[in-house]
């Protein structure tokens, strides 16, 4: 276990896990409710692809493109930025709140650059796109899931946050895609609101810009948060 | 020979209804009265796992070369698919003449909650109530992500990406039909949303015709 002091000097960081995922995998990690969990870019212009489970019930699982309409409605978010994470219908609880964001508030470009709440790449996609056997996030989540016992076929919604991912609906409804904004170090941070089990699928995509065409490695981390000297909360 | 109409019947306004759809067969969703959208899920009629996702078909459907978006896109599907790990064809649209949908989430609980009407009626209630006829609760379904059928809703192309909230361009005795190309189980909610713009601020009906 190691510390990490913020800029102010005042709050300190307790890194509870720091693992680095390699390039085309997937990776089950657990996060217990008030913890950080952090990603981070590792290579720079890549994407990572996220969902979560409510570590107690599996069947509440997080469901992006709901979360995109429902921050809509609230005026803090949508398609291309998230402030609260929900699960899915009936459940519809809070599940993580995204605390840090340097790429989704537009620190490094627009903030329509910033994410993507949108379904992931699977075979059938690849094949249409001409890449047939091109192994794809759908293989990683199926192993990410058999970590903790599931099926694919068992769980989660398909619309997944797509973290860095420069892709958007367009006016006629097809997709457009641009190169990631992120650089090597950005960061983005969720904070638990309940048990989590986050779910991770290092993009494997090689044949688009949503990835700048090359499959790279990515970092996680989970954190507790450290107190200030006050004892407030950092 | 040509097709016979063998089921004719009207989900009322703020309602749902699920039912059997056989392969082969023809499914009509009719905006009775105009500006009404329905929501619609589907089902692998032997395996209620395998479902119809709607933003994962609206890729398929744009990304079908040579001619990007030809088949479909986001807001115009052309063929269903189920979600991972099948991605199987479970329908094609047969006829669409107005072509709006929006492939989204239902309104729900915490929707009209957010929309300051807590104990309002939302499409959770309808799909709930119309899929517990087949035994199924609202947590089996996966994604709450569907195909709004004649929904205009569209996504901002800027900023944060918000949903832009469009009145229904329908009119009564517009149709969408889906050809079934495995046994399905189909739920269609008249969505109850009046609260925003969704159904022109009024709840109204949805015909169902399947054709042989």
């Amino acid at each position: 276990m190691t510390t990490q002091q913020s800029d102010h000097g005042r709050s300190e960081n307790t890194i509870l896990q720091d693992i680095v995922v390699p390039r085309c995998s997937g990776k089950t990690i657990r996060v217990e409710r008030g913890q950080v969990f952090r990603i981070i870019a590792h290579e720079g212009k890549q994407v990572a692809d996220l969902t979560f489970l409510n570590a107690d019930n599996y069947k509440e699982h997080f469901a992006a493109e709901h979360s995109a309409v429902l921050n809509s409605l609230q005026g803090n978010g949508g398609y291309y930025r998230l402030t609260t994470l929900y699960s899915k219908p009936p459940f519809e609880n809070p599940m993580a709140t995204v605390v840090d964001d340097l790429v989704g508030d537009g620190g490094r470009g627009g903030v329509r650059a910033g994410h993507f709440m949108m379904c992931h790449c699977s075979r059938r996609l690849l094949e249409h796109l001409g890449f047939p056997g091109t192994r794809t996030c759908s293989d990683n989540f199926a192993d990410a899931f058999r970590e903790i016992g599931l099926r694919q076929e068992d769980t989660y919604d398909e619309t997944i946050f797509n973290v860095w991912m420069n892709s958007w609906i367009g006016d006629d409804g097809g997709m457009l895609s641009e190169v990631p904004l992120v650089q090597t170090g950005d960061h983005i941070d969720f904070l638990a609101e309940m048990n989590l089990v986050a779910v991770v699928s290092v993009c494997p995509d090689e044949t688009s810009p949503c990835n700048d065409f090359k499959a790279k490695s990515l970092r996680f981390q989970v954190l507790e948060r450290g107190l200030c000297a006050n004892g407030a909360d950092a | 020979m040509s097709a016979e109409c063998i089921v004719d019947f009207v989900i009322p306004a703020c309602r749902g209804k699920a039912f059997k759809l056989a392969s082969g067969q023809k499914l009509r969703v009719i905006d009775e009265e105009g500006k009404q959208v329905a929501g619609a899920m589907f089902f692998n009629a032997h395996n209620y796992k395998e479902q119809f996702m709607a933003e994962f078909s609206g890729g398929l459907n744009y990304f079908q070369p040579p001619d990007l978006g030809s088949i479909g896109s986001h807001y115009r599907l052309g063929e269903l698919y189920s979600k991972v790990p099948y991605e199987n064809l479970m329908m094609t649209v047969t006829h669409n003449e107005l072509r709006d949908h929006f492939l989204g989430t239902h309104c729900s609980k915490l929707w009209m909650t957010l929309l300051g009407a807590p104990d309002h009626r939302s499409c959770s209630d309808n799909f709930a109530e119309a899929l517990a006829e087949f035994g199924l609760e609202l947590e089996d379904v996966y994604s709450p992500s569907i195909m709004n059928i004649f929904s205009n809703a569209r996504i901002d192309t800027e900023g944060d990406g918000r949903l832009l909230i469009n009145p229904p361009r329908s009119v009564s005795g517009d149709y969408v039909e889906f050809l079934a190309h495995m046994d399905l189980l189909v739920a269609i909610s008249a969505c109850p949303d009046d609260v925003t713009a969704m159904n022109d601020h009024s709840c109204k009906s949805i015909r169902i015709q399947i054709y042989s």
